[in-house]
């Protein structure tokens, strides 16, 4: 296919004249105001009239959407002058109709359509100049299309004069040289004007300049023909310009993102398959099927190896087992396949669940539990004052954590507080007193000279003598007492036991894998065993059959000529 | 079905919730996205077959939590009760024998029904036609015979 370079644009647009200014309104229109005068357009002030009006007007319907993507008006071009003057109209002086794809079919601008529709410009972005011809250049645009230019008679043509072909050939030819070369840092700017020449290298656009040449006699311009791709890009240009896009239906033909592959389709067939579960299984290689029988993982094994992928994909022992099947998670992984009923599965899945549960429930109980009563005690040394009683003191602080915590009740809330306002009476040798009997009170495994004066025990801290003192004067003393006191005692040994058990689980768990990695190499070596076995039984039944042939090529001669045929080899 | 109760309106949950609450949430989400699909093009009889099996999941998940797994407290069971996460009434049939799998109360509602019968989703398997395809008009249940 021959590839045109033509690909129109609106070109250049004037400069305004002073003291307009460009905007663009909400609805994406670009309109024009003047500071001074207060004056808005949509009109672009100081462009001259359109010429070619007369040429574009009588629009068929019918042929508009072709139009629209043809981008040229029904003109004759096949005369000179006509296509002369219209291309260098239609190539810049054509101000408030930007990017004219679809202008035209749109009504024309013959008036009838007040506010034009919001419409992609397109704009020069870079030039070339064009060696051997030198006042041309060679003006690429934004949208990817390209057109000649003479600055010396301000003329620009779209499509490339016949005495220009051969320089902006050769200089196709050496930018593709140069692409091929590695050097693209440069050419980004350059854009997807030679995304046309790339995809259409050499010989496409020979064959254009032939018919160009053909076409010479006829007229100036060769017919237009506008590249697909050119679309495309548009279409990707615009992608905000929904109803551009809506009626230009190429793009999504070309590019549209509906495409399944084989692939796909064959992995949508195994994730439904894997849904359905149950006997059908996973591989349609039928990996699995000829291993169950040969070398089966043991049982055990196979439920150990169903629970650590249940593990490793943190499924929430409290979830329900449609919620696992939904989501599908651990379908792809080989351990899903160890088990081959569904009904299996979830027999081991209720076993695993309920004993992580268990597990779980454990080592809560195990863990510390915070003291409800800390960020209370903290809330009451900060907040509590004599001057507030207790119901004023509730309303005040009720948005405070502390005193939503439903582990505590308002009752004892209230017994604190009125405990720890009346000691804030107290002297401070009292106090003091207190807290030291309260830090005495704690055994040595929980506070001695190595604990820190930030992380004091719970005990410590939940306790209402603790706070009576004001900090500034309770932290050192607090401190002082920490110093004095003697070395922690040596340190249980339920932590190591604990390490122990972690490792023999991680230790078995390691057999087990390793376990499955040879049931699969053994898997794969009986598979290879048995198309070998296959290939041979096929070639000896081709022997075979070649042998039957021979015999049954038993001429006129008869028997004779077999016998003497079996005798010569 | 009644509705949940919402947060602000109800005592505060009981310890445990936090591990279950994820995925009451999901079921509270089927089940509102159940109610508010439109059912104008369905028979009538069938458009609240999704909330009577929602309803019936999410009893199971908590009756299962509660009485198969351990998983959580008696506090915390009778809250969820209480707070309507599940049906109590559908629990107590569960539990005795013959009725371990009952799809919904309205299928052994006998009084309701012609001929003084249950639902043709109670029937055991066996005793149907053979590939007889059965779903029961009130809540679309298949077959719930303790038996299949």
């Amino acid at each position: 296919m021959v590839k045109s370079t033509y690909q129109p644009s609106p070109g250049a647009l004037q400069p305004l004249p002073p003291g307009w200014t460009e905007h663009k309104a909400p609805t994406g229109h670009t309109y024009y105001y003047h500071a001074e005068t207060k004056e808005s357009t949509y009109k672009r002030p100081g462009a001259p009239p359109p010429a070619a009006v007369s040429a574009a007007a009588p629009m068929n319907p019918a042929m508009s959407s072709y139009v629209q993507h043809q981008t040229v008006p029904q003109i004759n071009l096949s005369d000179p002058a006509v296509a002369n003057a219209f291309m260098s109209q239609y190539g810049q002086a054509q101000p408030q109709q930007h990017g004219q794809r679809g202008g035209f079919g749109a009504g024309g601008r013959g008036g009838f359509q007040p506010r034009p529709r919001p419409q992609p410009v397109d704009k020069p972005r870079s030039k070339v100049a064009i060696p051997g011809c030198e006042p041309w250049i060679l003006v690429y645009t934004k949208y990817g299309r390209r057109f000649a230019y003479n600055p010396a008679k301000n003329a620009s043509y779209w499509r490339i004069p016949e005495k220009l072909m051969p320089a902006i050939l050769e200089l196709d030819q050496a930018r593709i040289r140069q692409k091929a070369g590695g050097d693209t840092t440069n050419q980004r700017q350059q854009n997807e004007g030679s995304a046309d020449v790339d995809k259409a290298p050499t010989p496409a656009v020979d064959e254009q300049q032939a018919e160009a040449a053909h076409d010479y006699d006829s007229s100036e311009y060769e017919e237009v023909e506008v590249t697909d791709d050119e679309d495309a890009e548009d279409g990707q240009d615009q992608a905000g310009n929904a109803r551009k896009r809506q009626r230009t239906e190429e793009p999504s033909a070309d590019n549209g993102p509906a495409e399944f592959t084989e692939a796909d389709i064959a992995a949508q067939l195994a994730a439904m398959g894997a849904g359905y579960d149950d006997d059908i299984e996973m591989g349609e290689d039928g990996g699995w099927e000829e291993g169950d029988e040969g070398l089966a993982l043991s049982d055990e094994d196979a439920r150990e190896l169903f629970k650590d992928l249940l593990n490793d994909f943190n499924i929430n022992p409290y979830s329900p087992w449609e919620k696992l099947i939904e989501e599908g998670k651990v379908f792809d992984d080989a351990r899903y396949t160890v088990l081959t009923t569904t009904k299996a599965r979830k027999d081991v899945w209720e076993e695993w669940s309920r004993a992580k549960i268990q597990e779980l429930k454990e080592r809560r109980a195990k863990e510390e539990k915070k003291d409800p009563r800390i960020p209370y005690i903290a809330l009451l040394q900060e907040k509590a004052t004599p001057k507030l009683y207790w119901p004023e003191f509730r309303r005040k602080y009720k948005r405070e954590e502390a005193m939503k915590d439903n582990k505590l009740s308002d009752k004892d809330r209230e017994k604190w507080y009125r405990e720890h306002i009346n000691r804030l009476k107290l002297p401070q040798t009292t106090l003091k007193a207190d807290l030291k009997k309260l830090l005495g009170s704690v055994p040595p495994s929980a506070l001695n000279n190595q604990t820190m004066a930030s992380n004091l025990p719970p005990q410590v801290l939940a306790d209402i003598r603790y706070i009576s003192l004001d900090p500034k004067v309770r932290d050192p003393f607090v401190e002082a007492y920490i110093q004095g006191l003697g070395a922690p005692p040596e340190a249980g040994e339920a932590a190591e036991q604990e390490d122990e058990a972690a490792a023999k689980a991680r230790e078995e768990r390691r057999k087990r894998e390793k376990a499955l990695g040879e049931r699969e190499r053994a898997v794969a070596e009986e598979k290879r065993r048995q198309e070998k076995k296959l290939q041979y039984e096929r070639g000896r039944l081709r022997d075979e059959e070649l042998e039957l042939e021979r015999a049954m090529q038993v001429g006129k001669r008869g028997l004779q000529s077999q016998l003497v045929g079996d005798k010569e080899p | 079905m009644p509705a949940i109760r919402p947060s602000s309106k109800r005592k505060a949950p009981p310890d445990g919730f936090s591990d279950i609450e994820e995925d009451l949430l999901i079921f509270g989400n089927k089940m509102k996205d159940a109610q508010n699909t439109p059912t104008d093009n369905m028979p009538k009889h069938q458009a609240q077959w999704p909330i009577f099996q929602i309803a019936h999941q999410r009893s199971r998940y908590v009756y299962e939590l509660y009485y198969d797994k351990e998983a959580i407290s008696k506090k915390l069971y009778e809250w969820l009760l209480k707070n309507g996460y599940a049906d109590a009434m559908l629990i107590a049939k569960w539990k005795k024998q013959g009725y371990e799998k009952l799809c919904c109360l309205r299928c052994i509602q006998t009084k309701e029904t012609n001929f003084n019968s249950t639902c043709v989703c109670r029937v055991p398997r066996a005793q149907l036609k053979e590939d007889q395809d059965v779903q029961c008009v009130s809540c679309g249940c298949r077959g719930c015979a303790s038996t299949d």
